[in-house]
């Protein structure tokens, strides 16, 4: 049987590429990795306008929208529309996301607390300027190895 | 140490000094250029590049000429010249031109700035010519550079190279939001008419599985484009969407050409920045007594577009 290992990337549609830019890395801390179709080489192929983000460990692509994208209300901060992305941070460095989201302005819901017994110790949630519902949380078995992944790229046995 | 960020705080460029086209024909220049100043041309008398004529203009910037067997003018692409001029001049000019109401062209304009002065001609080689309106001017025929247009081949490269090295601040971007890419559409059903450089088609190099029609392998899209405020003068940007033949890198002084107004310090400054990029780099050069420009450092951007900057008195 086919199976994955893990979430390798993804990608989240924005319509204003620089705001997103400025939220995910001003406010979140993520750093610009690379962009694709800011030179002639990639408009000669029509490639996707894009920005690839480095949350840390973690990349992922705000990619712009050509077209208008339905968005819930701005004023509910926590739900789904099709997809929301949950950002992992070490419980001790919580509350210095919660402040950078504060000191942004951005409206946000919570810290809620979930239950003891399960995986998940606090989140917030909030939305990014394009209205993408999104999710910061710390994990209670933060501590726990589970499976390893090994890096790309490591080439395999053949 | 981010060297780039540091040192620009210490770089200040003004406004546009000059422009440098190319034109076949000098004396047809001269009397069409002539005609948008609405005087008899005040030629430079000590230009400091040989070979090249310099119309000095009410604002004390230079439309400079240069001649040459196959004029540099690009008219396909974004690259063009606007000069503010007072809307009765513009008027008259619009009369007075041969070019007739054929050659002028009404674009919509994607820079909120430039929705009223949607007027373009071209000179007699091709060169595009942009009138902005400015009621604080007097003078009977164009009076000041409003801005100028160069191409790149990477974005990216040339943002960094133009803000964070020489502080230029950006003040508009086309081709970063989702509604660019709506109006850009209404330009490919032909209900818009653009100016050249701003939109272009892009072929996907796949088909994409059940797209609608106008949105499969042929997109029209917006053509990106930055602009780079200084002085009271606007660089805009356009990614040129085909590859370009750039002249040979060693060649620092060349045409198309724009200069910027700074101060010695900062002239000096650059040199010292600049040497440590991979710019090809001449100066800076200390001109003769008589010139209007006292001092020049000559240098190629990293698409390799000509510029200068200039400094007003001499050493």
């Amino acid at each position: 049987m086919a199976y994955v290992e893990s979430l390798s990337h993804s990608g989240i549609c924005v319509h204003d590429l620089k705001e997103a830019e400025s939220f995910y890395c001003g406010v979140l801390g993520a750093a610009v990795h690379s962009r694709v179709n800011f030179k002639t080489q990639d408009a000669l192929r029509g490639r996707s306008v894009h920005t690839s983000l480095m949350l840390s460990d973690y990349l992922f692509a705000i990619m712009l929208s050509e077209d208008w994208m339905n968005i819930p209300p701005l004023d509910q901060l926590r739900g789904e529309n099709r997809i929301r992305h949950a950002f992992c941070v070490p419980k001790d460095k919580f509350a210095q996301i919660l402040q950078s989201l504060r000191n942004h302005k951005v409206a946000l819901e919570g810290p809620v607390t979930h239950p003891e017994t399960g995986p998940f110790g606090e989140s917030i949630y909030f939305r990014d300027p394009t209205g993408n519902f999104l999710e910061v949380v710390w994990r209670r078995d933060e501590s726990a190895s589970y499976n390893e992944v090994l890096p790309l790229g490591h080439g395999g046995v053949g | 140490m981010d060297l780039r960020r540091t040192e620009a705080m210490m770089l200040t460029l003004h406004s546009i000094a000059h422009v440098t086209i190319e034109v076949g024909d000098l004396p047809r220049a001269l009397e069409f250029y002539s005609g948008l100043i609405g005087a008899p041309a005040s030629r430079v008398a000590a230009w400091p590049v040989k070979d090249e004529t310099a119309l000095l203009l009410p604002s004390g910037q230079f439309l400079v000429l240069k001649p040459s067997a196959n004029p540099r003018t690009l008219p396909e692409s974004a690259v063009h010249q606007a000069y503010r001029a007072a809307p009765a001049a513009i008027d008259r000019i619009l009369k007075s031109l041969s070019v007739g109401a054929a050659g002028v062209h009404r674009y919509h304009e994607d820079r909120l700035a430039e929705q009223a002065d949607n007027c373009y001609f071209a000179d007699p080689d091709g060169n595009r010519i942009q009138l902005i309106a400015d009621a604080a001017r007097s003078a009977p025929g164009i009076a000041a550079i409003d801005h100028a247009i160069v191409l790149a081949s990477d974005m990216e490269w040339i943002e960094e190279f133009y803000c964070d090295l020489l502080g230029l601040v950006v003040e508009h971007r086309v081709g970063w939001n989702t509604g660019d890419y709506i109006r850009a559409r209404a330009w490919g059903e032909g209900k818009e008419e653009m100016a050249p450089g701003t939109r272009r088609w892009d072929e996907r190099y796949r088909d994409i599985p059940g797209a609608k029609p106008g949105q499969g392998r042929r997109l029209a899209r917006p053509n990106m484009q930055i602009f780079l405020h200084t002085g009271e003068s606007i660089l805009g940007i356009y990614l040129s969407p085909v590859h370009v033949q750039e002249s040979p890198p060693r060649i620092a002084v060349g045409t198309p050409r724009i200069g910027f107004w700074t101060d010695r310090a900062t002239l000096e400054r650059a040199v010292a920045v600049l040497g440590k990029t991979r710019a090809t780099v001449a100066g800076p050069v200390h001109h003769v007594s008589g010139s209007p420009i006292g001092s020049s450092l000559y240098f190629r951007d990293p698409c390799g577009n000509f510029i200068e900057l200039c400094v007003k008195e001499t050493a």
